[in-house]
Protein backbone atom coordinates (compact mmCIF):
# COMPACT_ATOMS: atom_id res chain seq x y z
CA UNK A 1 0.00 0.00 0.00
CA UNK A 2 1.06 3.11 -0.27
CA UNK A 3 2.80 5.36 2.77
CA UNK A 4 2.14 8.79 1.38
CA UNK A 5 -0.80 9.71 2.69
CA UNK A 6 0.52 12.14 5.01
CA UNK A 7 -0.90 13.78 8.48
CA UNK A 8 -1.28 16.62 6.53
CA UNK A 9 -3.61 15.28 3.98
CA UNK A 10 -6.66 17.47 3.58
CA UNK A 11 -10.15 16.18 5.66
CA UNK A 12 -11.87 17.13 1.97
CA UNK A 13 -9.35 14.41 0.40
CA UNK A 14 -10.32 11.51 2.76
CA UNK A 15 -13.72 12.32 2.21
CA UNK A 16 -13.55 11.82 -1.31
CA UNK A 17 -12.06 8.69 -1.68
CA UNK A 18 -13.87 7.31 0.92
CA UNK A 19 -17.08 8.70 -0.60
CA UNK A 20 -16.29 7.44 -4.06
CA UNK A 21 -18.71 4.79 -4.69
CA UNK A 22 -19.42 5.65 -8.18
CA UNK A 23 -16.26 6.01 -9.86
CA UNK A 24 -15.64 2.15 -9.22
CA UNK A 25 -12.56 2.55 -6.55
CA UNK A 26 -14.03 0.35 -4.26
CA UNK A 27 -13.82 2.41 -1.47
CA UNK A 28 -17.02 1.07 -0.08
CA UNK A 29 -16.56 -2.70 -0.85
CA UNK A 30 -14.02 -3.37 2.25
CA UNK A 31 -14.59 -7.08 3.26
CA UNK A 32 -15.92 -6.61 6.99
CA UNK A 33 -14.98 -10.23 7.29
CA UNK A 34 -11.30 -9.96 6.49
CA UNK A 35 -8.86 -12.13 6.92
CA UNK A 36 -6.66 -10.20 8.48
CA UNK A 37 -3.68 -10.46 5.60
CA UNK A 38 -5.56 -8.70 3.14
CA UNK A 39 -4.01 -5.22 2.63
CA UNK A 40 -6.91 -4.22 0.61
CA UNK A 41 -8.87 -1.10 1.37
CA UNK A 42 -7.00 0.00 4.72
CA UNK A 43 -7.81 3.55 3.96
CA UNK A 44 -4.64 4.31 2.37
CA UNK A 45 -3.76 6.46 -0.99
CA UNK A 46 -4.01 3.38 -2.61
CA UNK A 47 -7.80 3.86 -2.62
CA UNK A 48 -7.88 7.48 -3.93
CA UNK A 49 -8.33 8.21 -7.06
CA UNK A 50 -5.13 8.23 -8.80
CA UNK A 51 -4.60 12.08 -9.31
CA UNK A 52 -5.10 12.56 -5.70
CA UNK A 53 -2.05 9.82 -5.29
CA UNK A 54 0.15 11.69 -7.41
CA UNK A 55 -0.43 15.39 -6.10
CA UNK A 56 0.05 13.87 -2.59
CA UNK A 57 3.01 12.70 -3.79
CA UNK A 58 3.89 16.33 -5.33
CA UNK A 59 2.45 18.10 -2.32
CA UNK A 60 5.11 15.88 0.22
CA UNK A 61 7.88 16.95 -2.03
CA UNK A 62 7.28 20.42 -1.40
CA UNK A 63 7.76 19.91 2.37
CA UNK A 64 11.47 20.08 1.95
CA UNK A 65 14.13 21.47 0.20
CA UNK A 66 13.68 20.17 -3.19
CA UNK A 67 16.42 18.39 -5.38
CA UNK A 68 17.67 20.65 -8.39
CA UNK A 69 15.20 18.81 -10.17
CA UNK A 70 12.30 19.85 -8.72
CA UNK A 71 14.04 23.29 -8.41
CA UNK A 72 10.77 25.44 -10.00
CA UNK A 73 8.82 24.36 -6.88
CA UNK A 74 11.77 25.95 -4.85
CA UNK A 75 11.49 28.99 -6.74
CA UNK A 76 7.88 29.72 -6.91
CA UNK A 77 7.49 29.44 -2.49
CA UNK A 78 10.23 32.32 -2.60
CA UNK A 79 7.99 34.39 -3.91
CA UNK A 80 5.13 34.10 -1.74
CA UNK A 81 6.45 34.69 1.65
CA UNK A 82 2.88 34.34 3.41
CA UNK A 83 3.12 30.50 2.74
CA UNK A 84 5.63 30.64 5.52
CA UNK A 85 4.02 31.48 8.02
CA UNK A 86 1.08 29.15 7.19
CA UNK A 87 3.63 26.13 7.40
CA UNK A 88 5.02 27.07 10.72
CA UNK A 89 1.93 27.30 12.58
CA UNK A 90 0.16 24.43 10.81
CA UNK A 91 0.08 21.43 13.18
CA UNK A 92 1.91 19.77 10.18
CA UNK A 93 3.72 16.74 11.89
CA UNK A 94 7.45 16.52 11.51
CA UNK A 95 9.47 14.57 8.75
CA UNK A 96 10.87 12.65 11.30
CA UNK A 97 7.53 11.82 12.80
CA UNK A 98 5.93 11.40 9.38
CA UNK A 99 9.00 8.64 8.44
CA UNK A 100 8.70 6.80 11.95
CA UNK A 101 5.08 6.79 11.54
CA UNK A 102 5.87 4.97 7.72
CA UNK A 103 8.49 2.60 9.31
CA UNK A 104 5.43 1.63 11.91
CA UNK A 105 3.03 0.98 8.90
CA UNK A 106 5.69 -1.26 7.08
CA UNK A 107 6.15 -3.13 10.14
CA UNK A 108 2.85 -3.91 10.49
CA UNK A 109 2.45 -5.01 7.06
CA UNK A 110 5.13 -7.15 7.31
CA UNK A 111 3.80 -8.99 10.82
CA UNK A 112 0.67 -9.57 8.16
CA UNK A 113 2.60 -11.32 4.71
CA UNK A 114 6.08 -11.68 3.92
CA UNK A 115 6.86 -9.92 0.66
CA UNK A 116 5.19 -12.78 -1.59
CA UNK A 117 2.83 -14.92 0.17
CA UNK A 118 1.81 -18.93 -0.54
CA UNK A 119 -0.41 -20.27 -3.05
CA UNK A 120 -3.90 -19.83 -1.72
CA UNK A 121 -6.79 -21.36 -3.39
CA UNK A 122 -9.27 -18.52 -5.01
CA UNK A 123 -12.02 -19.17 -2.52
CA UNK A 124 -9.87 -17.75 0.07
CA UNK A 125 -10.42 -14.25 -2.06
CA UNK A 126 -14.67 -14.70 -1.53
CA UNK A 127 -14.31 -15.62 1.96
CA UNK A 128 -12.94 -12.10 2.52
CA UNK A 129 -15.67 -10.59 1.46
CA UNK A 130 -18.36 -12.99 2.24
CA UNK A 131 -20.31 -9.71 4.49
CA UNK A 132 -19.37 -7.94 1.52
CA UNK A 133 -20.00 -6.56 -1.77
CA UNK A 134 -21.92 -8.56 -3.83
CA UNK A 135 -20.35 -7.30 -6.95
CA UNK A 136 -17.49 -8.44 -5.42
CA UNK A 137 -18.57 -12.19 -4.59
CA UNK A 138 -20.23 -12.84 -8.26
CA UNK A 139 -16.51 -11.36 -9.74
CA UNK A 140 -14.73 -13.67 -7.46
CA UNK A 141 -17.17 -16.63 -8.75
CA UNK A 142 -16.61 -15.40 -12.45
CA UNK A 143 -12.48 -15.95 -11.76
CA UNK A 144 -13.00 -18.84 -10.27
CA UNK A 145 -14.13 -20.84 -13.62
CA UNK A 146 -10.66 -19.09 -15.12
CA UNK A 147 -8.72 -19.45 -12.32
CA UNK A 148 -7.17 -21.99 -9.45
CA UNK A 149 -5.88 -20.04 -7.31
CA UNK A 150 -3.87 -16.50 -5.55
CA UNK A 151 -0.61 -15.51 -4.64
CA UNK A 152 -1.04 -12.46 -2.51
CA UNK A 153 1.64 -9.50 -2.64
CA UNK A 154 2.44 -7.61 0.39
CA UNK A 155 0.96 -3.98 0.59
CA UNK A 156 4.05 -2.01 0.20
CA UNK A 157 3.85 0.09 -2.63
CA UNK A 158 6.11 -2.53 -4.50
CA UNK A 159 3.01 -5.04 -4.79
CA UNK A 160 3.16 -4.93 -8.78
CA UNK A 161 6.48 -5.21 -9.27
CA UNK A 162 6.86 -8.64 -6.82
CA UNK A 163 3.90 -9.87 -8.29
CA UNK A 164 5.10 -9.32 -12.03
CA UNK A 165 8.51 -10.81 -11.21
CA UNK A 166 7.84 -13.52 -9.02
CA UNK A 167 4.74 -14.52 -11.54
CA UNK A 168 7.43 -14.85 -14.24
CA UNK A 169 10.55 -16.57 -12.58
CA UNK A 170 7.74 -18.72 -11.09
CA UNK A 171 6.40 -19.18 -14.78
CA UNK A 172 10.21 -19.87 -16.14
CA UNK A 173 10.31 -22.76 -13.15
CA UNK A 174 7.01 -24.17 -13.82
CA UNK A 175 7.22 -24.33 -18.02
CA UNK A 176 11.02 -24.87 -18.02
CA UNK A 177 11.27 -22.36 -21.22
CA UNK A 178 14.76 -22.10 -22.09
CA UNK A 179 14.59 -20.07 -24.87
CA UNK A 180 12.53 -17.56 -23.01
CA UNK A 181 14.80 -17.26 -20.41
CA UNK A 182 17.67 -16.70 -22.70
CA UNK A 183 15.72 -13.98 -24.48
CA UNK A 184 14.76 -12.60 -21.48
CA UNK A 185 18.61 -12.33 -19.74
CA UNK A 186 19.97 -11.14 -23.21
CA UNK A 187 17.41 -8.31 -22.86
CA UNK A 188 18.25 -7.43 -19.69
CA UNK A 189 22.07 -7.27 -20.79
CA UNK A 190 21.17 -5.01 -23.30
CA UNK A 191 19.41 -2.41 -20.64
CA UNK A 192 22.76 -2.27 -19.39
CA UNK A 193 24.55 -0.01 -22.00
CA UNK A 194 21.06 1.66 -22.85
CA UNK A 195 20.77 2.48 -18.80
CA UNK A 196 24.63 3.72 -19.13
CA UNK A 197 23.81 5.80 -22.07
CA UNK A 198 20.35 7.08 -20.54
CA UNK A 199 22.42 8.70 -17.48
CA UNK A 200 22.25 6.16 -14.74
CA UNK A 201 25.12 4.90 -12.75
CA UNK A 202 26.06 1.51 -13.22
CA UNK A 203 27.14 1.04 -10.21
CA UNK A 204 23.44 1.64 -8.51
CA UNK A 205 22.22 -1.22 -10.74
CA UNK A 206 25.00 -3.78 -11.50
CA UNK A 207 24.63 -5.58 -8.11
CA UNK A 208 20.84 -6.09 -8.86
CA UNK A 209 21.34 -7.08 -12.28
CA UNK A 210 23.66 -10.26 -11.26
CA UNK A 211 20.87 -11.41 -8.68
CA UNK A 212 18.51 -11.27 -11.35
CA UNK A 213 20.76 -12.73 -13.80
CA UNK A 214 21.92 -15.76 -11.05
CA UNK A 215 18.32 -16.95 -10.78
CA UNK A 216 17.81 -16.81 -14.43
CA UNK A 217 21.02 -18.88 -14.84
CA UNK A 218 19.97 -20.95 -12.68
CA UNK A 219 17.56 -22.50 -14.30
CA UNK A 220 19.41 -25.27 -16.24
CA UNK A 221 21.98 -26.21 -13.53
CA UNK A 222 22.45 -28.70 -10.95
CA UNK A 223 21.10 -26.78 -8.88
CA UNK A 224 18.22 -24.59 -10.47
CA UNK A 225 15.67 -22.27 -9.17
CA UNK A 226 12.82 -24.07 -7.53
CA UNK A 227 9.24 -22.68 -7.14
CA UNK A 228 10.39 -22.96 -2.94
CA UNK A 229 13.83 -21.59 -3.84
CA UNK A 230 12.37 -18.85 -5.50
CA UNK A 231 9.66 -18.22 -2.88
CA UNK A 232 12.68 -18.34 -0.67
CA UNK A 233 14.84 -15.32 -2.83
CA UNK A 234 11.92 -13.48 -3.09
CA UNK A 235 11.06 -12.97 0.40
CA UNK A 236 14.78 -12.35 1.72
CA UNK A 237 14.43 -8.25 2.34
CA UNK A 238 17.54 -7.57 0.74
CA UNK A 239 17.32 -9.76 -2.90
CA UNK A 240 13.82 -8.82 -3.10
CA UNK A 241 14.04 -5.47 -3.32
CA UNK A 242 17.22 -5.35 -4.94
CA UNK A 243 15.19 -7.20 -7.79
CA UNK A 244 12.18 -4.29 -7.26
CA UNK A 245 14.66 -1.85 -7.43
CA UNK A 246 15.86 -3.16 -10.49
CA UNK A 247 13.22 -2.97 -12.31
CA UNK A 248 11.99 0.11 -11.06
CA UNK A 249 15.00 1.66 -12.69
CA UNK A 250 14.32 -0.19 -16.00
CA UNK A 251 10.42 1.41 -15.50
CA UNK A 252 12.08 4.43 -15.12
CA UNK A 253 14.81 4.21 -17.78
CA UNK A 254 12.03 3.37 -20.58
CA UNK A 255 10.31 6.23 -19.46
CA UNK A 256 12.80 8.17 -20.49
CA UNK A 257 13.62 6.85 -23.66
CA UNK A 258 10.20 6.98 -24.95
CA UNK A 259 9.44 10.35 -23.51
CA UNK A 260 6.97 11.59 -26.15
CA UNK A 261 4.80 8.77 -26.07
CA UNK A 262 4.44 8.94 -22.55
CA UNK A 263 5.04 12.53 -21.97
CA UNK A 264 1.09 12.97 -22.61
CA UNK A 265 -0.66 10.30 -20.20
CA UNK A 266 1.99 11.42 -17.09
CA UNK A 267 0.65 15.07 -17.58
CA UNK A 268 -2.60 14.23 -17.62
CA UNK A 269 -2.42 11.86 -13.95
CA UNK A 270 -2.52 14.80 -12.08
CA UNK A 271 -2.96 18.36 -11.37
CA UNK A 272 0.32 19.34 -10.78
CA UNK A 273 1.12 18.27 -14.20
CA UNK A 274 4.82 16.60 -13.24
CA UNK A 275 7.80 16.73 -16.20
CA UNK A 276 8.28 13.39 -16.96
CA UNK A 277 11.40 13.80 -15.24
CA UNK A 278 9.70 14.73 -12.04
CA UNK A 279 7.43 11.56 -12.68
CA UNK A 280 10.12 9.32 -12.67
CA UNK A 281 12.00 10.92 -9.86
CA UNK A 282 9.38 10.87 -7.72
CA UNK A 283 6.65 7.93 -8.90
CA UNK A 284 8.90 5.55 -10.13
CA UNK A 285 11.98 5.50 -9.12
CA UNK A 286 11.71 5.57 -5.02
CA UNK A 287 10.92 2.15 -3.60
CA UNK A 288 7.37 1.97 -2.35
CA UNK A 289 5.67 3.91 -4.82
CA UNK A 290 2.15 2.69 -6.45
CA UNK A 291 2.63 1.40 -9.64
CA UNK A 292 0.13 2.86 -12.06
CA UNK A 293 -1.07 2.29 -15.78
CA UNK A 294 2.24 4.24 -16.90
CA UNK A 295 4.72 1.71 -14.90
CA UNK A 296 3.10 -1.02 -16.09
CA UNK A 297 2.86 -0.33 -19.82
CA UNK A 298 6.82 0.53 -19.28
CA UNK A 299 8.00 -2.71 -17.81
CA UNK A 300 6.17 -4.83 -19.89
CA UNK A 301 7.29 -3.39 -22.95
CA UNK A 302 11.50 -2.99 -21.22
CA UNK A 303 11.04 -6.55 -20.88
CA UNK A 304 9.25 -7.50 -23.81
CA UNK A 305 6.61 -9.38 -21.52
CA UNK A 306 2.95 -9.66 -22.23
CA UNK A 307 0.76 -9.85 -19.18
CA UNK A 308 -2.84 -9.68 -18.10
CA UNK A 309 -4.28 -7.56 -15.20
CA UNK A 310 -7.55 -8.57 -13.57
CA UNK A 311 -9.90 -5.81 -12.65
CA UNK A 312 -11.76 -6.55 -9.31
CA UNK A 313 -13.71 -3.17 -8.97
CA UNK A 314 -16.82 -2.84 -8.02
CA UNK A 315 -17.45 -1.18 -11.54
CA UNK A 316 -21.11 -2.80 -12.41
CA UNK A 317 -22.64 -2.31 -15.95
CA UNK A 318 -21.39 -4.92 -18.01
CA UNK A 319 -20.97 -7.10 -14.89
CA UNK A 320 -25.02 -7.25 -13.42
CA UNK A 321 -26.04 -7.25 -17.54
CA UNK A 322 -23.93 -10.77 -17.52
CA UNK A 323 -25.80 -12.08 -14.46
CA UNK A 324 -29.34 -11.23 -15.67
CA UNK A 325 -28.48 -12.59 -18.61
CA UNK A 326 -27.56 -16.06 -16.52
CA UNK A 327 -24.40 -15.86 -17.28
CA UNK A 328 -22.11 -14.64 -13.98
CA UNK A 329 -20.59 -11.13 -13.84
CA UNK A 330 -18.27 -10.48 -16.38
CA UNK A 331 -14.76 -9.34 -15.38
CA UNK A 332 -12.58 -6.35 -16.74
CA UNK A 333 -9.27 -7.31 -17.57
CA UNK A 334 -6.78 -5.42 -19.59
CA UNK A 335 -3.73 -7.54 -21.53
CA UNK A 336 -0.58 -5.61 -21.97
CA UNK A 337 1.17 -7.08 -25.22
CA UNK A 338 4.20 -5.54 -26.02
CA UNK A 339 4.77 -4.30 -29.34
CA UNK A 340 7.40 -6.94 -30.25
CA UNK A 341 5.01 -9.55 -28.64
CA UNK A 342 2.40 -8.74 -30.88
CA UNK A 343 4.81 -8.86 -33.66
CA UNK A 344 6.58 -12.17 -33.21
CA UNK A 345 2.92 -13.20 -32.95
CA UNK A 346 2.25 -11.81 -36.70
CA UNK A 347 -1.08 -11.00 -35.92
CA UNK A 348 -2.50 -13.79 -33.59
CA UNK A 349 -3.36 -14.05 -30.24
CA UNK A 350 -0.74 -13.47 -27.70
CA UNK A 351 -0.65 -15.23 -24.50
CA UNK A 352 0.25 -13.77 -21.64
CA UNK A 353 2.70 -14.89 -19.59
CA UNK A 354 1.58 -13.35 -16.41
CA UNK A 355 -1.76 -12.84 -14.93
CA UNK A 356 -2.37 -10.26 -12.14
CA UNK A 357 -5.00 -9.31 -9.99
CA UNK A 358 -5.63 -5.63 -9.26
CA UNK A 359 -8.22 -4.42 -6.63
CA UNK A 360 -8.15 -0.64 -6.15
CA UNK A 361 -4.44 0.08 -4.82
CA UNK A 362 -3.39 -3.32 -5.01
CA UNK A 363 -1.70 -6.44 -7.11
CA UNK A 364 -1.70 -10.18 -6.40
CA UNK A 365 -0.85 -13.24 -8.40
CA UNK A 366 -3.61 -15.24 -10.50
CA UNK A 367 -2.86 -18.68 -11.36
CA UNK A 368 -4.84 -20.04 -14.54
CA UNK A 369 -6.12 -23.37 -14.76
CA UNK A 370 -3.85 -25.25 -16.73
CA UNK B 1 32.50 -9.06 5.64
CA UNK B 2 31.29 -7.84 2.97
CA UNK B 3 27.18 -7.06 2.69
CA UNK B 4 25.50 -5.66 -0.70
CA UNK B 5 25.17 -2.13 1.75
CA UNK B 6 29.31 -2.38 2.12
CA UNK B 7 29.57 -3.73 -1.72
CA UNK B 8 27.94 -0.91 -2.81
CA UNK B 9 29.58 1.84 -0.71
CA UNK B 10 33.01 0.59 -2.19
CA UNK B 11 31.63 1.53 -5.54
CA UNK B 12 30.05 5.11 -4.33
CA UNK B 13 33.69 5.60 -2.97
CA UNK B 14 35.77 4.46 -6.00
CA UNK B 15 33.35 6.74 -8.33
CA UNK B 16 34.30 9.86 -5.49
CA UNK B 17 37.50 9.08 -6.09
CA UNK B 18 38.08 8.53 -10.01
CA UNK B 19 35.29 11.24 -11.02
CA UNK B 20 35.18 13.56 -8.25
CA UNK B 21 32.48 16.24 -8.51
CA UNK B 22 33.70 20.04 -8.19
CA UNK B 23 33.30 21.24 -4.86
CA UNK B 24 32.33 18.15 -2.70
CA UNK B 25 34.97 15.47 -0.99
CA UNK B 26 34.02 12.71 0.99
CA UNK B 27 35.85 9.35 2.42
CA UNK B 28 34.36 6.36 4.50
CA UNK B 29 36.29 6.20 8.25
CA UNK B 30 39.23 3.87 7.74
CA UNK B 31 37.65 1.16 10.26
CA UNK B 32 33.73 1.27 9.33
CA UNK B 33 32.78 1.67 5.82
CA UNK B 34 29.23 2.00 7.13
CA UNK B 35 30.39 5.67 8.63
CA UNK B 36 31.39 8.75 6.29
CA UNK B 37 33.10 12.05 6.92
CA UNK B 38 32.35 14.49 3.93
CA UNK B 39 33.23 18.54 2.63
CA UNK B 40 31.16 20.46 1.12
CA UNK B 41 32.91 23.90 -0.13
CA UNK B 42 30.58 26.64 -0.23
CA UNK B 43 29.85 27.77 -3.91
CA UNK B 44 31.74 30.60 -5.45
CA UNK B 45 29.73 33.25 -6.83
CA UNK B 46 27.68 32.99 -3.82
CA UNK B 47 27.75 33.89 -0.05
CA UNK B 48 28.01 30.13 0.93
CA UNK B 49 31.89 31.21 -1.06
CA UNK B 50 35.09 29.97 1.18
CA UNK B 51 33.55 27.51 3.30
CA UNK B 52 34.19 24.75 4.40
CA UNK B 53 31.12 22.73 5.76
CA UNK B 54 31.85 19.04 7.25
CA UNK B 55 29.22 16.15 7.26
CA UNK B 56 29.20 13.18 8.76
CA UNK B 57 26.63 10.19 6.73
CA UNK B 58 25.57 7.03 8.44
CA UNK B 59 24.94 3.76 6.42
CA UNK B 60 22.87 0.47 7.39
CA UNK B 61 22.84 -2.72 5.56
CA UNK B 62 19.18 -1.33 3.80
CA UNK B 63 21.26 1.06 1.70
CA UNK B 64 20.33 1.57 -1.42
CA UNK B 65 17.44 0.62 -0.31
CA UNK B 66 17.49 3.20 2.10
CA UNK B 67 18.96 7.02 2.69
CA UNK B 68 21.71 7.38 4.87
CA UNK B 69 21.22 9.84 7.82
CA UNK B 70 23.77 13.10 6.88
CA UNK B 71 24.39 15.54 9.12
CA UNK B 72 26.32 19.38 9.11
CA UNK B 73 28.73 19.07 11.79
CA UNK B 74 29.65 23.06 11.02
CA UNK B 75 27.16 25.32 12.38
CA UNK B 76 25.22 26.29 9.41
CA UNK B 77 22.05 29.30 8.86
CA UNK B 78 19.90 27.82 6.16
CA UNK B 79 16.09 27.55 5.74
CA UNK B 80 16.40 23.91 5.59
CA UNK B 81 19.21 22.79 8.09
CA UNK B 82 17.72 22.18 11.63
CA UNK B 83 19.88 23.44 14.38
CA UNK B 84 21.41 20.09 15.42
CA UNK B 85 22.78 19.93 11.40
CA UNK B 86 19.85 17.58 10.20
CA UNK B 87 18.60 18.45 6.27
CA UNK B 88 15.77 18.80 5.55
CA UNK B 89 16.00 17.47 1.55
CA UNK B 90 13.56 15.48 -0.34
CA UNK B 91 15.91 13.37 -2.13
CA UNK B 92 17.13 12.29 1.53
CA UNK B 93 13.31 11.42 2.56
CA UNK B 94 10.30 10.71 0.76
CA UNK B 95 12.04 10.86 -2.37
CA UNK B 96 14.97 8.80 -1.85
CA UNK B 97 15.52 6.45 -4.46
CA UNK B 98 18.19 4.11 -4.70
CA UNK B 99 20.25 5.80 -8.05
CA UNK B 100 21.27 8.25 -6.02
CA UNK B 101 24.90 7.62 -4.79
CA UNK B 102 27.44 9.48 -2.00
CA UNK B 103 28.26 11.56 -4.59
CA UNK B 104 24.85 12.31 -5.97
CA UNK B 105 23.61 12.81 -2.57
CA UNK B 106 26.52 15.17 -1.99
CA UNK B 107 26.09 17.43 -5.39
CA UNK B 108 22.19 17.61 -4.16
CA UNK B 109 23.18 18.90 -0.51
CA UNK B 110 25.85 21.49 -2.62
CA UNK B 111 23.16 22.61 -4.92
CA UNK B 112 20.85 23.36 -1.74
CA UNK B 113 23.19 25.50 -0.07
CA UNK B 114 22.29 28.16 -3.04
CA UNK B 115 18.66 26.98 -3.35
CA UNK B 116 16.59 27.05 -0.43
CA UNK B 117 12.82 25.80 -0.26
CA UNK B 118 11.98 28.42 2.60
CA UNK B 119 8.17 27.10 1.89
CA UNK B 120 8.72 24.55 4.68
CA UNK B 121 11.35 25.52 6.89
CA UNK B 122 13.64 23.41 9.10
CA UNK B 123 15.26 27.02 10.73
CA UNK B 124 11.76 29.46 10.61
CA UNK B 125 14.26 32.20 11.41
CA UNK B 126 16.61 31.79 8.73
CA UNK B 127 13.23 30.86 6.08
CA UNK B 128 11.84 34.64 7.15
CA UNK B 129 14.76 35.92 6.64
CA UNK B 130 15.81 34.84 3.27
CA UNK B 131 12.26 35.89 1.87
CA UNK B 132 12.27 39.22 3.73
CA UNK B 133 15.82 40.46 4.23
CA UNK B 134 18.14 38.98 1.58
CA UNK B 135 20.87 41.42 2.83
CA UNK B 136 20.85 40.25 6.56
CA UNK B 137 20.89 36.85 5.51
CA UNK B 138 23.50 37.19 3.14
CA UNK B 139 25.12 38.37 6.25
CA UNK B 140 24.71 35.87 8.14
CA UNK B 141 25.92 33.18 5.74
CA UNK B 142 29.08 34.69 5.85
CA UNK B 143 29.19 34.72 9.12
CA UNK B 144 28.65 30.55 9.45
CA UNK B 145 31.05 30.60 6.34
CA UNK B 146 33.64 32.08 8.77
CA UNK B 147 32.88 29.86 11.48
CA UNK B 148 33.55 27.04 9.13
CA UNK B 149 37.35 27.57 8.99
CA UNK B 150 37.98 27.56 12.89
CA UNK B 151 35.36 25.37 14.28
CA UNK B 152 36.52 22.40 15.58
CA UNK B 153 33.56 19.65 14.85
CA UNK B 154 35.40 16.64 16.76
Amino acid sequence: MSWRLRGNQSPDRVSTFSAGDDNGDGAESRPLASTGNNSFAEGTADNLPKTSVSSVSAAAGDSCGSHPAAENDAAEASSKPEQIVAAETSSRPTDAEIIAQENAIRASEADKLPFVGDVEPLSALAAEYQEGSRVFLQKIHTLEGQYSSIRRARGDGNCFFRSFIFAFFEHLVNTNDLAERNRVVTCIRQWRKKMIDSGFQELVFEDAMEVIFDQLNSLDTDDPLTVASLEGNMRDGMLSNMVVMLLRMLTSCEIQRREDFFAPFIMGMSDDALSVEQFRRRCVEPMGEESDHVHIVALTDALQIPIRVVYLDRSMGAAMAGVEAGEGASVNHHDFIPDACAAAAGGGPVQPRVHVLYRPGHYDILYPYA
Amino acid sequence: MSTPARKRLMRDFKRLQNDPPQGVNGSPNPDNIMQWNAVIFGPEDTPWDGGTFKLTLEFTEEYPNKAPVVKFKSTMFHPNIYADGGICLDILQNQWSPIYDVSAILTSIQSLLCDPNPNSPANSEAARMYSENRREYNRRVKEVVEGSWTESVD
